[in-house]
């Protein structure tokens, strides 16, 4: 636990240290030892997110209007991101290091940070998933990185920029179950859902007589689903594989059902910063950091190659 | 109004829950409560300690950390129940240790004559506990007994947050549907007020009916 | 609430005699066998799941672990000292505006104060949450766990002082006022001071009780103990663990001051400070014993 930040970021060894102390912090009951999503995960996002943030753009000072909201950012000296801190893969804070949150949301919030500031300056304010929406309205913070799906119902109450990753809800189920393979096998099933998320309507859309018990975070689901209280655990598909890497007792049945796209939640109606964020996700997207990004985050668990991003402004309320 | 009309089942559901677990933890933890003080006050230190750290425990560990380490940690332990029962079960034994506060101090106002009476009587401690002093004690505590009741109507809102779908949770999910916080998070707090004052106004009666007039 | 469970205890019964101590005696093995039978099974329970293995404890050996949980444990304080502070003004103000002659007065502070205490707590930090920002009001994190927990403590505490108040004999402010004293001054320097020291130990319950309430930071997603011990099982997967060392911190913290509330009880003292009376709201009778709760 005594490895210093700056050793973590350069040397391979500290890897292996710090996978061993995830381990010694993760040790699942099972016994078995493979927590392939922390270790692996958090490992090589420390070695690889340096390089990442080292080369990163910086907007021109021409693109921050005077008294926009880059500007006001930029005077403030840091960006104030709500962020999730319980989100492996996506956003996870290390209770033995706080100051250090990986993930893909939490890669990509630096990057928008150096954009404006020239240096990864983040203040996190972690939301539950119901209270993105006034954290927004009432500017308790910037922009929201938070597996936040795009809907026409939400861009009402606040504006997307992006979107900035495609995913679709899917199905976990717990490792030993076999009966379950997918949406088309809910039938009548008790489905765990997050509060406030698109599976709420989602799931009686594809399956009416599924019965619904909603938790307020995905660690709180995810332990339900574990224990029982539901058959079948329906969330984003990244966070449910990011859930199954770290924990071998929770599986991803079929492909992802529908199409989520994500985007970056601003202020209703802030059409500048909205407009300056999408320039900055297409900077990042063709020098290839967010592509960097996926791969040392989401890219460890997801079997796959690195995914082309949607195109910006494509969702309805985008 | 089109709100509560569209959603009066759900809602009256959801105020049926709420109900259900003050009174069956209300009456729970009078009970518990009552046992713990009696072990409190009994001649077996062992007892006497135990009710003790029954107490202190209760008194100063918040009711949201008991009610997720029992709803979403226990289970790992092999413990587990639905999730409403469980909210049920960490509310009473929760509020008996208020409720024990409440009758012990109810105890300490029982006169020192009517313990000596009893005993000359050849009552039994046992005897003199249920037949003198417990009675006694109660009468003298019904409105503190209502103050914790009223606490436990309010407490049952914190099972909204693991899960249960009772009044408060309910009203939240409407929210989430209608974004009308205002008007639907004070039309839910009427309600409650309500609650409270049904058991303010009950335990009101019952003070009238057994209050010794000395 | 106001003697030592001892000195409870003692007046029910007589100085046991060689039968009664041999009684006692049965008693105290029948009972520590079943206590201990309790404790045991809780222990098989919990080793059979493999929840005691030392694996599964040995990361709370790390300091860093519980510089984590004591940086939240700072965010409870600091919640709970603002609450303190501004509840009990806040509370004080109250009181005087119920025991006030001014008939408007009197009417809004019992007003406020039945309102307040017979609303879930939750429920105001969700109009915080989803009501304010709709009015276009905005506050950080941290006060939109002190608002309601003030709004809601300062009622208590009202109750509280009122009692106090009451509790004094009436011949204290006659006395001040014949000394040519006016109302206010007579309130400030010479019925305040006293009503307050009486009370002492029910404001200290009420701190331990308020203390306790800073936990709903968990919802709004303030950094307090409870939230970071969530994200700290969110990442190590020791629930059970992480949520007993969660208890046991706010036990140690919360026992002492309780212990302390019990000191300032006990009698001895040049006058044994009275327990309170908080009357049912609704209620109308005279009542005898308090009961101050979270």
């Amino acid at each position: 636990m005594s490895v210093s930040t700056s050793m973590r970021r350069k040397l391979p060894v500290a890897g292996a240290v710090l996978a061993a102390v995830a381990l010694t912090l993760t040790a699942c009951s099972s016994g078995s030892g493979s927590v392939p999503g922390e270790t692996s995960g958090s490992g090589s996002t420390d070695a690889a997110t340096s390089s990442l943030f080292d080369g990163a753009p910086v907007a021109d000072d021409t693109l921050i209007l005077p008294d926009s909201t880059m500007a006001k950012i930029k005077e403030r000296g840091k960006l104030i991101v709500g962020e999730a801190l319980d989100a492996p893969l996506l956003s996870q804070q290390d209770p033995a290091n706080p100051e250090n949150v990986t993930g893909f949301d939490a890669a990509l919030a630096k990057l928008l940070a150096i954009y404006i500031l020239g240096k990864p300056n983040v203040e996190i304010v972690p939301p539950a998933s119901e209270t993105r929406e006034a954290l927004l309205a009432n500017g308790t913070v910037d922009v929201v990185f938070n597996t936040y799906t795009i809907t026409e119902e939400r861009a009402k109450q606040i504006s997307f920029a992006g979107p900035y990753f495609s995913s679709g809800l899917a199905v976990a189920v717990k490792a030993d179950n076999t009966d379950i393979k997918g949406i088309d096998d809910l039938g009548g099933k008790t489905v765990i859902v997050g509060a406030n998320t698109p599976a709420v309507t989602e799931v009686p859309k594809q399956q009416p007589t599924a019965k619904l018990v909603d938790f307020a975070t995905d660690p709180q689901a995810v332990q339900a689903l574990l224990q029982g209280r539901g058959d079948a655990y329906v969330q984003d598909y990244t966070l449910l594989a990011s859930d199954a890497a770290a924990n071998d007792k929770l599986k991803v049945v079929g492909q992802p059902f529908t199409k989520e796209p994500y985007g970056i939640g601003l202020k209703h109606g802030d059409d500048d910063f909205k407009e300056f964020i999408n320039t900055w996700l297409t900077t990042i997207q063709d020098k290839g950091q967010w592509g960097q990004a996926w791969k040392t985050t989401l890219g460890t668990v997801v079997d796959s190659e690195i995914p082309t991003p949607p195109a910006i402004g494509s969702v309805p309320g985008s | 109004m089109n709100i509560l009309s569209e959603n009066l089942g759900l809602l009256l559901q959801a105020l049926g829950t709420t109900v259900m677990m003050t009174v069956v933890a209300g009456i729970g933890s009078l009970i518990l409560g009552v046992l713990v003080t009696v072990a409190r006050v009994s001649p077996i230190p062992i007892l006497r300690a135990a009710a003790f750290c029954y107490v202190q425990f209760f008194i100063n560990v918040p009711l949201l950390a008991l009610l997720l380490l029992a709803v979403f940690a226990l289970p790992d332990a092999g413990l587990i129940m639905p999730l409403t029962p469980t909210a049920i079960i960490v509310l009473t034994v929760y509020e008996a240790a208020y409720v024990a506060e409440a009758v012990r101090s109810g105890v300490n106002t029982v006169a020192v004559g009517q313990v000596e009476a009893g005993r000359a009587l050849g009552l039994s401690l046992g005897q003199s506990m249920r037949l003198v002093v417990i009675p006694q004690a109660l009468r003298a505590v019904v409105q503190p007994l209502g103050n914790v009741m009223i606490a436990l109507a309010m407490n049952t809102a914190l099972a909204a947050v693991v899960g249960v779908v009772e009044l408060t949770s309910r009203v939240n999910k409407v929210n989430l549907v209608y974004a009308q916080p205002i008007e639907i998070f004070t039309a839910a707090g009427l309600v409650y007020m309500a609650i409270a004052l049904a058991i303010g106004l009950a335990a009101g009666r019952v003070e009238r009916k057994v209050a010794i007039v000395r | 609430m106001s003697r030592s469970p001892h000195y409870a205890a003692s007046f029910l019964y007589e100085k046991p005699g060689p039968r009664g101590r041999r009684n006692i005696l049965i008693g105290s093995v029948i009972s520590a066998l079943v206590l201990a039978a309790i404790v045991g099974l809780g222990l098989w329970q919990f080793g059979s799941h493999g929840q005691l293995d030392a694996d599964k404890w040995l990361p709370f050996t790390e300091w860093a672990i519980w510089q984590y949980l004591f940086v939240g444990l700072g965010g409870t304080l600091l919640a709970a000292a603002i609450v303190a502070v501004l509840g009990s003004l806040f509370g004080a103000v109250l009181a005087l505006g119920r025991l006030s002659r001014l008939r408007v007065l009197r009417w809004l502070s019992t007003g406020y104060i039945e309102v307040a205490r017979t609303v879930p707590v939750l429920l105001l930090i969700y109009l915080m949450l989803f009501g304010l920002p709709q009015l276009g009001i905005n506050f950080p994190t941290l006060w939109k766990l002190v608002i309601p927990l003030t709004i809601a403590n300062a009622a208590v505490f009202a109750e509280i002082v009122r009692a106090g108040i009451l509790s004094l004999p009436a011949g204290q402010s006659e006395a001040a006022l014949s000394l040519g004293l006016r109302g206010g001054q007579a309130m400030r320097l010479v019925v305040l001071p006293q009503a307050l020291r009486n009370v002492t130990p029910s404001l200290v319950s009420q701190l331990v009780s308020l203390l306790k309430d800073t936990s709903l930071g968990y919802i709004v997603a303030y950094t307090e103990l409870l939230y970071r011990g969530q994200v700290l099982s969110a990442f190590n997967h020791l629930l059970i663990q992480t949520f007993l060392v969660v208890t046991l911190i706010y036990l140690v913290f919360n026992g002492s001051l309780s212990a302390l509330a019990s000191r300032l009880q006990r009698p001895g003292r040049r006058r044994a400070p009275i327990a309170v009376p908080l009357p049912v709201p609704g209620a109308s009778v005279p009542h005898t014993e308090k009961e101050t709760h979270a």
